[in-house]
């Protein structure tokens, strides 16, 4: 393939599975950078397509799409190049809960935005992803190639054994969000256990009868636990959306995170982990107290007239992210006690 | 104006000039459409021999960043002797005009969620080991005015060309100065030793200049003044009395304090004893603020001397002066308030008196 003149080819194809991939050196922006080449197929357009949106894609979990070069056989995608330990290795191994739920938010991170570009990534393995040196997960290697539809049969498996949805297997193929959300499933359980159960390796896999996450060496949350293992199931339309999977692990990565400013008045006050509660009473006219719980902060008590905005404080209520809290009947007009409560928005720390 | 590009004009055979956008202090922006990509790019062109001998250097660097909160350099290019940065093109417009024209300040809420998103760019810069060394808010793009739905820091590119030109400014005096749009620009942020001993400028000169920032966007002054005038007391980092509106309400107080805290751990003048931008975001992660919608209205009643109401897009608004941060709007006043909902008229807070759209 005749790529530009800026890039000059820096020696031998890399083995990359299906397709190889060929490391050159973009002599404008010097910087190494790694061209995969496509054969050809009857995807084209639909290859074309995708590549436009991974072009808009600026994810800090995906592989950076720079430029493509075409001849009449092929399309080559240079993309950035990147370097680190693939997810295989056992060097990246999670010594502990943390570790894996930070690897695993990202992976569900970087998936979710190549979903909402529109793209499926239709390869998600241990071996397509990897850790640079500062921590940060990036996917990359694209089943950009994969066929799909009736013919699909005829030329054979189009997946990576132990990771491929069940669906996969079947004689019509077709590619969803929901075969990423598997795929992930399964990368997420190979990552923590270092292998996976044998029913996942039968072709075609056989569905899990218990939770595997739950028998990790390392104990995580319940909620995650059971959020990944829906991935697993063998009915496409039980998986979760992985959006939905990455608040789940948000929510438990960002618990004990918070702080919650409350102004009333000439007083404030600040909640987070260490100080969970405050009570706020006006005269006569209504009480309210608010106990953060690791997650939100909730309303454990209201008594007289109490609103969060416009409507009225009940026990069990979560205050959302702005509010301002209103105590006193509606007759006492402008003397009724406005206590604003603001929320912290922290980040996951990588 | 700029007639080095015609509208149609392609560059490298991939990008090709649709118009011309702007010009900055080092460079001619125009919008390009990348042909490879099928999407809309800034392409930047430098001025003048001595811009363009620091651009490819500073895009090099530049295309490592890759953060939401820092416009992407995307490509550069030499062609037909001519050399061009290719950046995302940001639909927006500069931290100054979008938030310090039409008044001098935003309230604290609005200033720690563009504190938080700019320790984020900054930490991902410094991450790769990349100095912007002259942020300052017309390097800052903000998409959505006051609601800031994004915002981008662009011109990590041409950063070590504005040290250049500030040394001579600097060198020259007032003359030079006030000829020197950058220069002039940039100096009410810059970091002591980026004005003492320029090659000793790091990773914390660009803590200072945000803290520096940051003390203009909450207070409305700049920290040490404008002009050469602001040179001493830069160098003497001595911390600047804040206007008393800052702090004087019960409802901004709180929040406004730790900000200034962290704007005074930013201005320290060994650069040692400034929080590193990683250090930085986790500050600001703590910061109570909520990102409500932002509106603008017009005051059409005030009583009391106490509240009044805002005519604005959701319809009328209550506000009390309590929730007025800086100089009390009057009636026929346009206020920059958030909205919220209460069982009896919705509720303005917090207020910031507007300018006239005119005189903006």
């Amino acid at each position: 393939m005749q790529l530009p003149r800026r890039y000059n080819p820096l020696g031998k194809a890399i083995d990359g599975g299906m397709s190889s991939v060929f490391p050159f050196h973009d002599q404008y922006l010097d910087r190494k950078v790694a061209l995969k080449i496509i054969p050809p197929g009857p995807n084209a357009r639909r290859i074309q397509d995708e590549l436009q949106a991974l072009f808009k894609l600026r994810s800090k979990h995906v592989v950076q799409v720079y430029d493509v070069a075409r001849d009449a056989f092929s399309i080559g995608i240079i993309q950035e190049f990147i370097e680190g330990d693939d997810l295989f290795s056992d060097d990246l191994a999670p010594a502990d809960a943390e570790t894996y739920l930070k690897t695993v938010w990202q992976l569900a991170s970087g998936i979710s935005e190549i979903h909402e570009a529109g793209v499926i990534h239709r390869d998600i393995k241990p071996n397509n992803m990897k850790v640079d040196h500062e921590g940060i997960l990036k996917i990359f290697d694209f089943g950009l190639a994969r066929h799909e539809g009736t013919q699909a049969a005829t030329i054979g498996f189009v997946g990576t054994h132990g990771f491929a949805a069940p669906e996969l297997y079947a004689n019509t193929v077709q590619f969803t969000p929901a075969v990423d959300v598997f795929a992930f499933g399964a990368t997420s359980l190979f990552y923590g256990m270092r292998g996976l159960p044998n029913e996942l390796t039968l072709r075609p896999p056989q569905a899990l009868q218990t939770n595997p996450f739950l028998g990790l060496s390392f104990q995580i949350p319940d909620e995650v636990a059971e959020a990944l293992f829906r991935c697993l199931s063998f009915e496409a339309a039980k998986r979760p959306g992985i959006s939905e999977v990455k608040l789940v692990l948000e929510k438990h990565l960002l618990s004990e995170k918070h702080r919650a400013l409350v102004v009333n008045g000439p007083k404030a006050y600040y909640l987070d982990h260490e100080n969970r509660s405050v009570s706020l009473t006006y005269g006569k006219h209504g009480a309210i107290s608010v106990r953060y719980d690791g997650f939100s902060f909730v309303v454990v008590g209201a008594e007289g007239s109490v609103f969060l905005n416009n409507s009225p404080a009940q026990v069990g209520d979560n205050l959302p992210g702005a509010c301002v809290l209103t105590i006193g009947p509606p007759e006492l007009g402008s003397k009724r006690a406005y206590v604003t409560f603001d929320i912290s928005n922290p980040g996951i720390v990588l | 104006m700029s007639d080095l590009l015609s509208d149609g004009d392609v560059i490298d055979d991939r990008y090709r000039v649709e118009n011309y956008l702007a010009q900055g202090g080092m460079q001619y922006v125009y919008v390009a459409l990348d042909k490879t990509t099928g999407r809309k790019v800034a392409l930047k062109t430098p001025k003048n021999a001595s811009a363009r001998k620091r651009f490819r250097r500073s895009a090099l660097v530049a295309a490592r960043v890759n953060h939401p909160n820092v416009a992407k350099t995307l490509d550069y290019i030499e062609d037909n002797g001519m050399t061009f940065l290719v950046e995302e093109l940001i639909e927006g417009s500069d931290l100054k005009s979008a938030l310090m024209s039409r008044s001098d300040f935003v309230d604290p809420y609005l200033v720690a969620r563009v504190f938080h998103h700019l320790a984020k760019a900054v930490a991902a810069a410094h991450h790769t080991g990349v100095v912007h060394r002259d942020l300052k808010p017309t390097n800052v793009m903000v998409v959505g005015g006051y609601n800031v739905e994004s915002l981008k820091v662009t011109d990590f590119g041409i950063a070590k060309m504005a040290g250049a030109e500030m040394e001579e400014a600097i060198e020259g005096g007032d003359e030079t100065l006030s000829a020197s749009a950058t220069a002039v620009g940039a100096l009410p942020y810059m970091a002591p030793e980026a004005i003492d001993t320029p090659e000793t400028v790091g990773l914390p000169s660009d803590i200072w200049s945000l803290g520096a920032m940051m003390f203009h966007l909450l207070s409305g002054q700049f920290p040490f003044g404008s002009g050469l005038r602001a040179v001493p007391k830069i160098m003497a980092a001595e911390l600047p009395n804040v206007s008393s509106f800052v702090t004087s309400k019960n409802q901004f107080r709180p929040l406004a304090k730790e900000i200034l805290n962290i704007i005074g751990s930013c201005l320290r003048k060994d650069p040692t004893e400034r929080p590193s931008a990683d250090a930085l975001v986790e500050l600001c992660n703590a910061l109570c603020y909520t990102v409500s919608e932002r509106s603008i209205g017009r005051v059409y009643e005030f009583r009391h001397n106490a509240w009044g109401f805002i005519r604005g897009p959701e319809g009328d608004v209550f506000y009390h002066k309590n929730s007025v941060y800086g100089p009390l709007p009057v009636k026929g006043d346009d206020v920059l308030y958030s909205c919220y909902e209460s069982e009896q008229s919705p509720r303005a807070l917090p207020v910031v008196k507007l300018k006239k759209a005119e005189q903006a």
